[in-house]
């Protein structure tokens, strides 16, 4: 739109300037009067003649400067009329191309005419007159119209001036409000930037919350199933206890059982102890009964001792008779054979002892002696023979009182044997009483026995049952007691895991309740925080709100901006509209104009009219210029002679001015020359400060190089001297000796570093001294062999074995020879 | 039980000490942080020429924080102590904002070294009680922070005389280390 107006605008003043050098002049005109002011305003400031000479100088300043620009103003005078006089030259030329050809037109056109003229002259003379004066009246309405559209124009110039300002207002105005905008984009952006990470940190937040809860209610979950766990535990342990319950009164059961058994086993006892007793007692009267049997077979011994005895006594008797009888008349013959043996023995012995007395007549004592021993031995024999008959008359009567006992004893004998008889039926008798009654015995015997041991079987079979049963009762009683104990252990067990698993839980739970408040601490500063953030967020909205609301205000503003603007185009295209129909207008004049050369007078006029008026202008500019010279001339006078006046003042106060007036040309010139001359001087005087400055200024630029190349040298050290120097700006011969200074300062300070490095190094830890032998290497410049070998060395320090490293480089000892001993 | 295990866990996990260094311009507050960290106290400091050592514990961790001295002369050091370290302290003064630059380029070049490539960067944005003070945002953006790539840091607003944002800075440290290893 704008560009389209500037178009517009600039055809338009390309346009406007091509009818003439009309526009240009106005233009030197009104300089000319700023001009003219400027010389009035000059002239004002020279009557204030007694100021001081700083005043004069700054007048004098002035009018060198009022000089210059008339100078100036001159030349582009002179440039002007020289260009006018160009114009002039070139527009008389084309004038007389234009004469020419216009004299050749009217000529054909004159022949023309006067061949239509004929014709056409009475009629176009009064249609001409018509015309002509419909003509002057449209060309004083188009002329009017003309003015109005200058007018128009310049309004319209002013009113585009007045755009274009407030355009630039306008575009300013943008360019405010875009940076604005742009700002409070920027500011939008950062905020929502970190109303995101805001936001983010919500949504991290509330997913760590929701996590959290998530855990949470994992936890209580878990916490309600272990709950679960545990009352059903309990349950399984009240039960268990029920159970130990049921199982201790099953025991309380069995060991009643168990007491009853006993006492059945100790009737049974008692049972057998009475079997036992009346077996002992059943013995006993076997025994009696035995002792009896025994008695009656002693008796029945006895008797048939007795009855042997009797026998024997009989038969003894009998034989003894008998052997009696034998031994008596055996005894008797045997001692009537054996005394008859003894006779004959002794008679033999009487023959072989008569013999040796016949023989041994030596020995008569002996033969005494033996004939005594005949003599007894014949007496004793003759007593024996009597013995002998006594005897056997003793033997008959004997055996005569034997044949009457033995008779006697016969007739006992069978008395006896009678009674034997009999007594050997009682005694078979009692025998068979004895074998019956020992069979009985043996019999009830048997059956006491069978008895005995058949009962002995049932109570034992019984007392088996009854140990079995009480074995079986115990051995399920200790059964159930291990067993009962051992699910009494194990529910104890479970008990304590259950306990534990509790304890753990409840640990677990405390932990998890302890990390649940964590959480909702966490969670409650979280919230805190978002609080916060909201409220940031609030400030940056109600912020987002005002500069929304400054935005729509601007917005506003650009609105009504643009409505102004679109009013100013409407205007416009209205003005354009009228300027289209104006220039439509234009046309149709310029088109009557042309149809109008055919009036070649009016051309013409127009033409003389136009040269009339390039030379009114040129002469006028003639005039302006020459009147610019004089008003420099006067200015100059005017100056030279305030500058005479005040001379002359200061030489004589009360001098007319008349005089002045009319010796001005003279003394002016003089004046200016002199004024010139000062001037010079003055500017010689400025130019050598000035080259003054350019070589003062050329020793500080070198001054600073050699700075910045000491600096260089030194770069790390000096910098904040550097640029206290820079600040203080000390003379340049100080320079060297204050970056000596720098340098001892620098050097202060690298040694109290040091100081402070080597101090720390010796006295702290080992640990911290590894960490310090970078330092203290660089700041002493240690080689790698020497860094390393101090490495090795804390490291040795540090740890606890290893061998001392050896010094190596130029750490090693300086003596050659190992070190001997004190003496 | 969990504490016992605790107990253990950080036995074991205590045994090692971290290697701190605090760095800053001269008159950030590195020397005064060090010792609020160590005794919780507010020190009357001079001007560090050196550094300080300090062993400070914090939750069960043990740390071998070194303040070094800040000042430009001495600067030129600290890179003789970059080896092995876990953790930098980046002190500023939050109301210098005329050397923030300085402060800035120093940083930058401290980065750039190859020993303190995984070492965590904690930049304390101190004095923080002041009025005028930068805003951590301010100042991360001032630092050049954002563009900072393959390096864990945080930025804290702190005030080393107040012992303000202290804790949660260390704590950050104490989780970023954890988590580290």
């Amino acid at each position: 739109m704008f560009a389209k107006l500037k178009k517009k605008i600039a055809e338009e003043a390309a346009i406007a300037p091509r009818p003439g050098g009309a526009a240009r002049i106005p233009r030197s005109v009104s300089k000319e009067s700023i001009t003219s002011v400027g010389a009035d305003s000059g002239d004002d400031f020279a009557s204030d003649g007694s100021s001081s000479r700083e005043d004069l100088s700054s007048q004098l300043l002035r009018r060198n400067e009022q000089i210059r620009k008339l100078e100036v103003k001159l030349s582009d005078y002179a440039d002007q009329i020289r260009n006018l006089q160009k114009i002039k030259e070139k527009l008389e030329n084309a004038l007389e191309k234009h004469q020419d050809s216009s004299m050749r037109k009217f000529q054909e056109q004159n022949e023309a005419h006067q061949a239509s003229r004929a014709k056409m002259a009475e009629g176009m003379a009064l249609a001409l007159e018509k015309k002509d004066q419909e003509w002057m009246e449209k060309l004083g309405q188009v002329e009017k119209e003309k003015k109005m559209l200058e007018t128009q124009l310049q309004e319209m110039r002013e009113q585009s001036l007045n755009l274009f300002q407030k355009r630039d207002e306008m575009d300013e105005l943008e360019g405010f409000q875009q940076q604005e905008i742009a700002k409070v984009k920027h500011m939008l952006l950062k905020k929502e930037e970190s109303l995101s990470k805001a936001e983010q940190e919500l949504e991290a937040c509330t997913r760590e919350l929701t996590h959290a809860k998530e855990v949470l209610r994992d936890a209580s979950t878990e916490s309600s199933g272990l709950r679960k766990d545990l009352q059903e535990l309990q349950q399984q342990f009240l039960e268990l206890e029920a159970q130990r319950d049921e199982l201790m009164t099953a025991e309380t059961n069995a060991e009643n059982k168990i007491t009853a058994l006993e006492l059945r086993e100790q009737e049974l006892q008692t049972v057998i102890q009475q079997l036992s007793v009346d077996l002992q007692n059943a013995r006993v009267a076997g025994s009696g009964c035995e002792k009896r049997l025994e008695i009656l077979q002693v008796e029945h011994e006895s008797l048939k001792v007795e009855y042997e005895q009797h026998k024997q006594k009989v038969k003894y008797f009998q034989m003894h008779l008998l052997l009696a009888g034998v031994k008596v008349y055996a005894w008797m013959t045997f001692e009537f054979a054996e005394r008859n043996k003894l006779t004959e023995q002794l008679q033999e012995k009487v023959c072989s002892l008569e013999k040796k007395l016949e023989r041994n007549l030596s020995g008569d004592e002996h033969v005494r002696e033996l004939l005594k021993e005949k003599a007894t031995l014949e007496q004793k024999l003759d007593e024996t023979r009597q013995q002998v008959r006594t005897d056997r008359t003793h033997h008959t009567e004997t055996l005569n009182q034997l044949e009457t006992q033995n008779k006697e004893l016969e007739q006992k004998l069978q008395i006896a044997t009678e009674a034997l008889k009999k007594s050997k039926e009682a005694a078979a008798e009692q025998d068979l009483k004895i074998q019956k009654l020992q069979t009985d015995l043996k019999d009830e015997r048997s059956k006491l026995q069978q008895q005995i041991l058949s009962e002995k079987h049932q109570y034992d079979q019984k007392v088996t049952g009854l140990e079995s049963q009480i074995a079986a009762l115990e051995t399920a009683w200790e059964f159930d007691k291990t067993a009962t104990q051992h699910k009494i252990s194990q529910l104890e067990k479970e008990n304590e895991n259950l306990n534990g698993s509790r304890e753990e839980y409840e640990s677990s739970l405390k932990k998890q309740e302890s990390e649940l408040n964590k959480l909702k601490n966490e969670l409650s500063s979280r919230e805190t925080v978002s609080v916060e953030i909201a409220k940031a967020l609030e400030e940056t909205r109600k912020q987002r709100e005002e500069l929304q609301q400054q935005v729509s205000h601007l917005a506003s503003l650009i609105k009504e901006k643009d409505q102004l603007i679109d009013e100013k185009c409407d205007m416009l295209l209205k003005q354009k509209e009228e300027l289209n129909q104006l220039s439509q207008d234009h046309e149709a004049v310029l088109l009557q104009m042309h149809q109008l050369q055919s009036d070649i007078e009016a051309s013409h006029r127009q033409a003389v009219e136009k040269e009339e008026t390039t030379r009114k202008e040129i002469d006028e500019l003639k005039l302006q210029i020459q009147e610019c010279l004089l008003a420099r001339e006067h200015e100059k006078n005017v100056s030279e002679l305030e500058e005479s006046t005040r001379a002359l003042n200061s030489k004589h106060l009360h001098s007319p001015e008349n005089c002045v007036v009319e010796q001005n040309g003279e003394v002016a010139a003089a004046d200016v020359i002199q004024l010139q001359k000062d001037n010079r001087e003055l500017e010689q005087q400025i130019a050598e400060k000035n080259k003054m400055i350019k070589q003062l200024q050329q020793r500080m630029t070198e001054l600073k190089k050699t700075l910045q190349k000491e600096l260089k040298i030194r770069p790390d050290s000096e910098v904040p001297e550097v640029r206290e120097k820079a600040n203080s700006e000390v003379p340049n011969a100080s320079v060297t000796v204050t970056n000596n200074s720098d340098l001892n300062d620098s050097r202060e300070i690298n040694f109290e570093y040091l100081k402070h490095v080597v101090l720390k190094f010796m006295s702290c830890r080992e640990s911290e001294a590894f960490h310090l032998i970078k330092a203290v290497s660089v700041l002493l410049n240690f080689s790698q062999e020497e860094e390393n070998m101090l490495k090795e060395t804390l490291e040795y320090k540090m740890s606890w074995f290893g061998s001392k490293p050896s010094p190596k480089g130029s750490i090693r000892p300086s003596i050659s020879s190992p070190r001997t001993l004190w003496p | 039980m969990g504490g016992f295990f605790s107990t253990i866990f950080s036995s074991l996990f205590g045994t090692r000490e971290m290697r701190i260094l605090i760095l800053g311009l001269d008159g950030a507050g590195k020397t005064t942080i060090l010792y609020r960290l160590q005794v919780g106290e507010v020190v009357t400091t001079i001007p560090t020429i050196g550094f300080n050592v300090e062993t400070v514990t914090y939750k069960n961790l043990k740390f071998q924080v070194w303040d070094l001295g800040g000042q430009t002369s001495i600067r030129p050091y600290w890179r003789c102590y970059y080896s092995n370290t876990d953790a930098v302290i980046y002190v500023v003064d939050s109301c210098d904002r005329d050397r923030i630059g300085t402060s800035k380029s120093e940083l930058v070049a401290m980065l750039e070294e190859e020993e303190l490539k995984k070492a965590i960067l904690v930049v304390f944005a101190n004095k923080q009680d002041m009025e005028q003070a930068m805003t951590p945002t301010e100042m991360a953006n001032a630092l050049g922070l954002p563009a900072l790539k393959d390096r864990k840091w945080q930025i804290f607003k702190t005030s080393a005389t107040k012992g303000t944002g202290l804790d949660e800075a260390m704590e950050w440290l104490v989780e970023a280390l954890k988590s580290r290893q």
